[in-house]
Parts: C-alpha cells; sequence; structure tokens
C-alpha cells in the first residue's frame, strides 16, 4: 500500500477556467477548502498540506503586476486559521499548515501547534519552510534573509526548541485530582532553559501536551542541508525528483541519512508531487493535458513567474535564447527547485524550458484505471511512500478534486493500493501505519 | 440600551466545582467554548474577549507548584485557533482575541487577523496587549519586559504598521476581468515602507481586503499610559474602574476626554465595565451564594494568591497570612495591583477583596437588571463585560435569567442587526 496527501494553499483556486464556479470571488471565506477536506477525507488521504508564503513578489519584472494578474502565489491567505475548521468538518484526514522558521517566534509557534493538535484531535501537523526571497525578510522587518545554509542552521535550533517545548509538560501531568486538590503536577512540567546561538526560550510551555505529543512534521527542502535537516525532524517530506530513477534514488538518499540521524528509516515518509490527469478515455486524458497546458502565452509567464520565486527575475532574459550560465546555489531562493528547471533548460531556448516544464515528479495522464495501474508500478519500482497530489498552478477547481476524489481513488483502492478508512485516530499512526 | 461582552480566556473552566462535569480534562478540543459562545449568541451578546498570556508562573514560593496544582494561569491555550472555531459555530456574535505586541510580528499579526476577518464574515476583533510578565518574555528570548510605558511606545509602533498593512489593498483591488485575463488590480495594491524606531515591514500584505479591513481593536489597560493608548486607537475598552459608580463614570469621562483630544468621536469606542454577577431564585439566596464564595476562596486562600502573585509578579508567600505587606511595585499590570493593595492590607484580606471586587451585583435576576440599568443610567454608557467561571450552570444563569430580564425591560438587544462586529458595537 501507499500514501496519499494533497497538496494546496489557501489562495485563489482556479476563476476564468471551465468549472471554476464563483470561486474566485468567495474562497477567502474557507467554503471551498472546507468542501475539498470532506472529500478528501471520504476518500482517505493521510493529510492536507496547505503551503504559504508571505510576501507578494515584485521580483518578476520589478512589478506586482503579472504576479497579481495571474495569482501564482497570491493573494494567499493565513493557512493556520483554516487548519480547525477543516478538522472540524473530517474525521481521519490530517491537516499541515506552513509557517516559517525565518519569521515565526519559537514560542509562539510551539503554542499555536500544541493548540491545533487539541483542536483536531491529534491530526495536526506542521509543515517546516525557511522562506524564499527577500520581499518576505523586508515584510519583517529584515533587508534580506540569512544565506540558504544559514537559514537551515537556524531553523535546525528552532525546530529543537520547540521539540523541547512540547516535551516540557510529561504526558501525565494532568491529573484532574479532586482528593489532593490538584489540577496538574507541577514536578511533571519543566523548564528548558534553552539558550542557542539564535534563540533562547526559559520554557516550559503553558499548553497541555496534545494528543499526538508532538504534530506531525513535514518538510519539502530538497537541497543537500535541507534533505539533512529533514532526516533528523521530518516525519514525512515533500519531494519532485523527476522521473523513476531520481524518485528511487531520492528514498534511498533519505533512509541513508535518516540511518546517519539514528532514526528508522521507515519513520520518514517520502511524497512525491503529482498532477494526475484523469478521464473517460485516453484520448480525452490526452486532449485535456493539452487544453490545460496549450495555452502557451498564459503558461509561459506563469512558469516563469514561479521560477522567479527567490531573487532570481527570469523577466530579464530574452525568451528565444539559451539561458546564460545561472548557479542556483548563488541564489537565495528554493534552490532545489530552481536548479531542476536550470538542469532542463539546458540546451533550451527559455521559451522552450518553461512550456514544458510542470511541478511533478512524472506526468499520470489517462482512464482512472490505467492511472492506477500506473501509480502502483511506479511505486513498486521506487520503493515508496506516496504520492502529493497537487492540482497545478492555478487549475484547482471542485471537478479537479472530484475526479482525483471519486475517479482516481475508487481505482487504487480497488487494487488494494490505498486505504479505504483510517486505523488510528491519529495522524502521526496513519503515516507510519504502512 | 447597553451592550453585552463576555471576558474568558482558552483555559480550563473551573474543574473541582460541584458543576465541572469532564471539562477539567475536555476543554481543549475547544466543544466546550463553542457551546458556550453558542448560548452567548442566543442571547445577543456584542461579543466574548478571549483574553491571553504566555507563561508557567513562579511567582508564588518561586515555584509552578500553585499556579499548576489549581490552573490558575497556566495551561492556557493559543485563542488565535479557538476564534474560527468559535466564528465557525455562530452567525453573529463578535470574537476577540489577544495577542501582545511586545512578542508578536506585525506583519504575521495583521495577517492572521484579517485572515480571520475573512472566515468570520467581518466579526473578528484583537485585543491589544503589551503583556507584564518577565517570565512571558523570557519564553521569546528576552531576559525582562521592556519597561512599562516603552512598551505602549512599541505598541503604538505596531499598531500603526498593522493599520497601514490592512489599508494597503484598496477595497475594489480584487477586479477578476476575464477580458485582460486580470484577477487583482496592481495599481490598487501598495508597498507600507515603514520605517520606525522598534518596527520595519514593507508590506503589502498577500490578502485580498476584508470585510471590516481593520478589525475591531480592543484594549485594556488602565495606567495612563494604558488610556491613552485606548484613547486613539481602540473601538471597545474593558474597563476593571468598577469600585464605585463614581469610578466608572470619571473613568469613562477621562477616555472621551482624551479621545477628543486626539480628534475622535467619543461615541468611536464602546466603554464595557467588568462585572460578576451573582444571581439566584431570592436575594437572600443570592447574598448566601455569595457568603460560600467567599469561604471558597478563604478555603483556598493560596490558590487567590498564586494569582495575584502571577499577575504583578510579586511573591505573595513572603508574608504571613494576616501581616501587613507595605507597598508594591510591579512593571506587569500596575492598575491590577493597585486594585488588590485598595482591597486589604495584609494578603488574606486583600486576597478576598480582590477576589470579590468584580461581584458588584447579587441578587435575582430581575433585582440585578434594574440594578445594572441604574448604575448605566449613571454612568452614561456603554456596557457591562461579564465574567465567572464558566460551567454551563453559571452560563445559564446570565443567559437564561439576568439577560431575559434585562431585554423585558429593553435594557439589552433582543436581536442582531447582522453587520460586522464594529456595526454592532456602533449600532448605539
Amino acid at each position: 500500500m501507499f500514501h496519499l496527501g494533497w497538496f494546496t494553499n489557501y489562495m485563489t483556486p482556479a476563476w476564468n477556467k471551465p468549472w471554476a464556479g464563483n470561486a474566485g470571488r468567495t474562497w477567502a471565506n474557507g467554503d471551498f477548502y472546507l468542501d475539498m477536506a470532506r472529500q478528501l477525507d471520504r476518500a482517505g488521504f493521510d493529510f492536507v498540506m496547505l503551503e504559504d508564503s508571505t510576501a507578494l513578489s515584485d521580483t518578476y519584472g520589478g512589478t506586482f503586476e503579472a504576479e497579481l494578474r495571474q495569482m501564482v502565489r497570491a493573494p494567499k491567505h493565513d493557512p493556520v486559521p483554516l487548519v480547525p475548521l477543516l478538522a472540524h468538518v473530517t474525521r481521519g484526514l490530517g491537516v499541515v499548515a506552513t509557517c516559517s522558521t525565518s519569521f515565526y517566534p519559537p514560542y509562539l509557534l510551539a503554542r499555536t501547534m500544541s493548540t491545533l493538535d487539541h483542536l483536531t484531535n491529534g491530526r495536526a501537523g506542521w509543515n517546516i519552510v525557511t522562506s524564499a526571497g527577500s520581499a518576505a525578510a523586508q515584510n519583517f522587518g529584515m533587508e534580506d534573509l540569512p544565506p540558504h545554509d544559514e537559514r537551515y542552521e537556524i531553523a535546525e535550533e528552532f525546530a529543537t526548541l520547540v521539540e523541547q517545548l512540547w516535551d516540557s509538560w510529561e504526558p501525565d501531568a494532568l491529573r484532574v485530582d479532586h482528593d489532593t486538590d490538584t489540577y496538574v503536577d507541577h514536578e511533571k512540567v519543566h523548564r528548558i532553559d534553552f539558550r542557542g546561538k539564535h534563540f533562547a526560550s526559559r520554557g516550559p510551555l503553558n499548553t497541555l501536551p496534545g494528543p499526538q505529543g508532538r504534530p506531525v512534521m513535514l518538510q519539502a527542502g530538497g537541497s543537500p542541508v535541507g534533505r539533512a535537516f529533514a532526516a533528523r525532524h521530518a516525519d514525512a517530506v515533500v519531494a519532485i525528483p523527476k522521473g523513476i530513477e531520481a524518485m528511487r534514488a531520492y528514498r534511498e538518499d533519505m533512509s541513508r541519512l535518516a540511518v546517519e540521524a539514528g532514526r528508522d528509516p521507515e519513520a520518514v515518509k517520502v511524497f512525491y508531487i503529482v498532477s494526475p490527469i484523469v478521464a473517460e478515455t485516453h484520448e480525452e486524458a490526452l486532449a485535456r493535458r493539452d487544453r490545460l497546458y496549450g495555452l502557451e502565452s498564459e503558461r509561459l509567464e506563469r512558469r516563469l513567474l514561479l521560477m522567479s520565486g527567490g531573487d532570481l527575475d527570469l523577466s530579464r532574459f530574452p525568451l528565444d535564447e539559451p539561458l546564460p550560465a545561472i548557479a542556483a546555489a548563488s541564489t537565495n531562493g528554493s534552490q532545489s527547485i530552481l536548479q531542476t528547471f536550470l538542469d532542463r533548460a539546458q540546451g533550451k531556448t527559455l521559451r522552450e524550458a518553461a512550456v514544458g516544464d510542470q511541478t511533478e515528479s512524472l506526468e499520470l495522464v489517462g482512464t482512472p484505471d490505467a492511472v492506477a495501474g500506473e501509480m502502483a508500478e511506479v511505486m513498486a519500482e521506487v520503493g515508496g511512500d506516496g504520492f502529493l497530489v497537487y492540482s497545478g498552478s492555478g487549475q484547482l477547481t471542485r471537478r479537479y478534486i472530484t475526479e482525483i476524489c471519486d475517479g482516481l481513488v475508487p481505482e487504487l483502492q480497488r487494487r488494494g493500493l490505498t486505504r479505504t478508512e483510517y486505523a488510528s485516530p491519529l495522524l502521526r499512526d496513519n503515516l507510519l501505519a504502512f | 440600551m447597553f451592550h453585552l461582552g463576555w471576558f474568558c480566556n482558552f483555559s480550563n473552566p473551573p474543574w473541582a466545582s460541584p458543576w465541572s462535569s469532564t471539562e477539567g480534562a475536555d476543554w481543549p478540543t475547544g466543544e466546550a467554548h463553542v457551546e458556550f459562545a453558542r448560548s452567548l449568541e442566543r442571547a445577543c451578546f456584542d461579543y466574548v474577549m478571549l483574553e491571553d498570556s504566555s507563561m508557567v508562573s513562579d511567582a508564588f514560593e518561586g515555584s509552578s507548584r500553585v499556579d499548576l496544582k489549581y490552573g490558575l494561569y497556566a495551561p492556557k491555550h493559543d485563542p488565535m485557533i479557538l476564534a474560527p472555531a468559535l466564528t465557525d459555530a455562530t452567525r453573529n456574535i463578535g470574537i476577540i482575541a489577544t495577542c501582545s505586541t511586545t512578542f508578536y510580528p506585525p506583519w504575521l499579526l495583521a495577517r492572521r487577523f484579517q485572515t480571520l476577518d475573512h472566515l468570520s464574515h467581518g466579526r473578528i476583533g484583537w485585543n491589544m496587549v503589551t503583556s507584564s510578565e518577565d517570565r512571558a518574555a523570557q519564553n521569546y528570548g528576552m531576559d525582562t519586559l521592556p519597561e512599562h510605558d516603552l512598551r505602549y511606545e512599541v505598541a503604538g509602533e505596531f499598531v500603526e504598521v498593522a493599520r497601514q498593512l490592512w489599508d494597503s489593498w484598496e477595497p475594489d483591488a480584487l477586479v477578476m476581468d476575464p477580458e485582460t485575463g486580470t484577477y487583482v488590480d496592481h495599481t490598487k495594491v501598495h508597498t507600507i515602507d515603514f520605517e520606525g524606531r522598534f518596527h520595519r515591514s514593507r508590506g503589502p500584505l498577500n490578502m485580498v481586503a476584508s470585510p471590516q479591513r481593520h478589525p475591531v481593536l480592543c484594549q485594556a489597560g488602565g495606567s495612563p499610559a494604558g488610556r491613552d493608548f485606548a484613547a486613539r486607537y481602540a473601538d471597545t475598552l474593558l474597563s476593571a474602574e468598577t469600585h464605585s459608580v463614581e469610578a466608572m463614570k470619571a473613568f469613562r469621562d477621562d477616555i472621551r476626554a482624551r479621545m477628543v483630544a486626539y480628534g475622535r468621536d467619543p461615541d468611536e469606542l464602546t466603554i464595557m465595565f467588568i462585572t460578576q454577577p451573582v444571581l439566584a431564585e431570592t436575594v437572600e439566596r443570592a447574598e448566601a451564594k455569595k457568603q460560600r464564595m467567599l469561604a471558597g476562596i478563604d478555603a483556598r486562600i493560596e490558590s487567590s494568591l498564586g494569582h495575584i502573585s502571577a499577575l504583578t509578579e510579586n511573591d505573595l508567600s513572603q508574608f504571613g497570612l494576616d501581616e501587613e505587606f507595605g507597598d508594591l511595585t510591579t512593571n506587569g499590570h500596575r492598575s491590577t495591583l493597585a486594585d488588590f493593595m485598595r482591597a486589604g492590607r495584609t494578603p488574606r484580606e486583600a486576597a478576598l477583596g480582590w477576589s470579590m471586587k468584580n461581584v458588584t451585583f447579587v441578587g435575582t435576576p430581575d433585582s440585578v437588571a434594574a440594578q445594572m440599568g441604574e448604575v448605566m443610567a449613571e454612568v452614561g454608557g456603554d456596557g457591562f463585560l461579564i465574567t465567572g467561571s464558566i460551567t454551563r450552570r453559571f452560563v445559564d444563569e446570565i443567559t437564561e435569567g439576568l439577560v431575559p430580564a434585562l431585554q423585558r425591560r429593553g435594557l439589552t438587544r433582543s436581536a442582531y442587526s447582522g453587520g460586522t462586529l464594529r456595526d454592532t458595537l456602533r449600532e448605539f
């Protein structure tokens, strides 16, 4: 069996596409996402992950114009307040929110996540990011972000601190003992007296330990330091290696790093991003793909905007010439995503590289039955652990969600490949169930 | 007519009372608070305010024993997470959550409130606090809190940043024009480029403007710096200046005069006086109930002393229970400490007086409703903020006893008019 997760963000779904409905105007009230969560819960997804970023970017072309017309990264609302609402309308679905170690005070984050773990009855998760782009840093009063590898050094200290805060109450500290008039046994609640290079905190946390103790931790950084960080802290990682070989290599690398970090490799699950396109016939699915990806003018700009997420402005380069040599490591954004794109762009013009690009590990196009079969084969070759379904940028509609949940997933379930019911009320248990 | 609000926090309800049920252990799911908010909405309260703090206190005896044994200051969970659960379960009542200007990054806070304003259809408020304990500061990596009045300077700048961020998208920036393929008109979205002494932020927010644009701003500080801050920014203000009708009136007059000095219309601020009614079928039974409350406080006197020690970071265990303690000072809740010292000269006397200080109305629902009406008529406005241990039984006494009596007298609202929280506050 393998796992399913869903990648989204609390932002504008498709608005000027077929089947977009009125979502473009009404999404901010949360209802669209509540309906999505109900569907995913019914289909037995492990979790929905709410990506986040904290700036309106003007890297591309030096203005907000293209960003706001295309809405590649904005408007995007705070995912944290959405979590208790999604949990409230579901039974087993985990709800994972993204928060940045570059901008949150650690104590605030530890407390917020602990509160969420209670309100979700043990289904809360934190997707750990270090953020990208100077615009985000400037919203928070910094000139620029710390350099990429230093951000991970800060994240390491941050994660260690919040883990200590979550552990600062022993699981049985709550007594509610009327005979001795004792609510909490103070001998089971401990200071942490953390003093690091970047953070300090006395502790303890002022929340009761949540059902999971520590909320589930997700991580998506694919750079060498990002992977090493994930191996030490994450319960699951999100990855976009291109093709089966690269996927298998990623899984093997995570296993090796987990062992080096003294952890069971089975305790770090790898989820590969895919955007399945399913239809009644193979031809119709192919036609759908071509319609989705065919609008070159729109698609080209969207990809270039996406790849300009850090501080590299791709609007500066001629579209019909090969990109000059750029080292992803010289930028201060999402290095592994950019590197993958630059690798692809080798020997192509910028236009060719951008138009054919997709944020997914492999293309899955066909009938539900055929795609389910392909997913089974891929997962058998890769060796685990699951897929993270993503509608693709600007493509999210209710119909897409339904096609996955009512078309593809039942095929997977018939084959015994994905769960039909939740074995545990806790997200971490479900992640580790197989 | 006057307004009604309720003061509480996302922490354990009373766990050792005869009416606690199993909530002592169950409350962290938020379900009891959801029921509570529904009850208050049935009674047409303007809002429920969720207080907050960020520490386990060891002010008393230098140990967390008393704080945790009785569940006083801690545990206390993040009210910003409870807020959407409460607005989701209701349609009209406002939800005000507390966040500290000393600990939050302004951009994060501005965005979280604007998100909550969308999710609540315009029913969210922010209770602005500057925090009051070094122990909380130490959880956030500082050695001590900034000095009291400096905290208000930092807070003033914080609110300026937040307000500019809330205004960074014009209300009509969302155009959704299929002809030009334009979702948002970028000429209506602006950087703020705020450069202050304590805070900097480039902006804009990455969000569409919400129904209220600015959440309702609430404040509770009673010190001169706190009053000034409220007069400049607040839509609603909580006051513990309730020891006499004269004090209430003087407080209200002072705030309104300060507002005029800042060029604001005084009617833009709703002042809510904190009170804990004690209700029973007869006046005699209500008086007896008050005496039982006093006896209960005396029997657990270290609980009250632990509470006031935590609030003011003064260790009251250092004095004998019946020994005079002289003058105390704090960098935290100054007006709270003043109330405590006014309540008595020994720890026992002061603890009993302070614990009962909000008990200003005792009687039947009808007699208390009449008294509340009289007091409010003398003070001039604007409403009462109910507080007290939230057992379902106490909540019922208010929502099924007192409020209907108030409504029969035409003193409080019997229906909502359906606008945003700010509309509700300004309706009368």
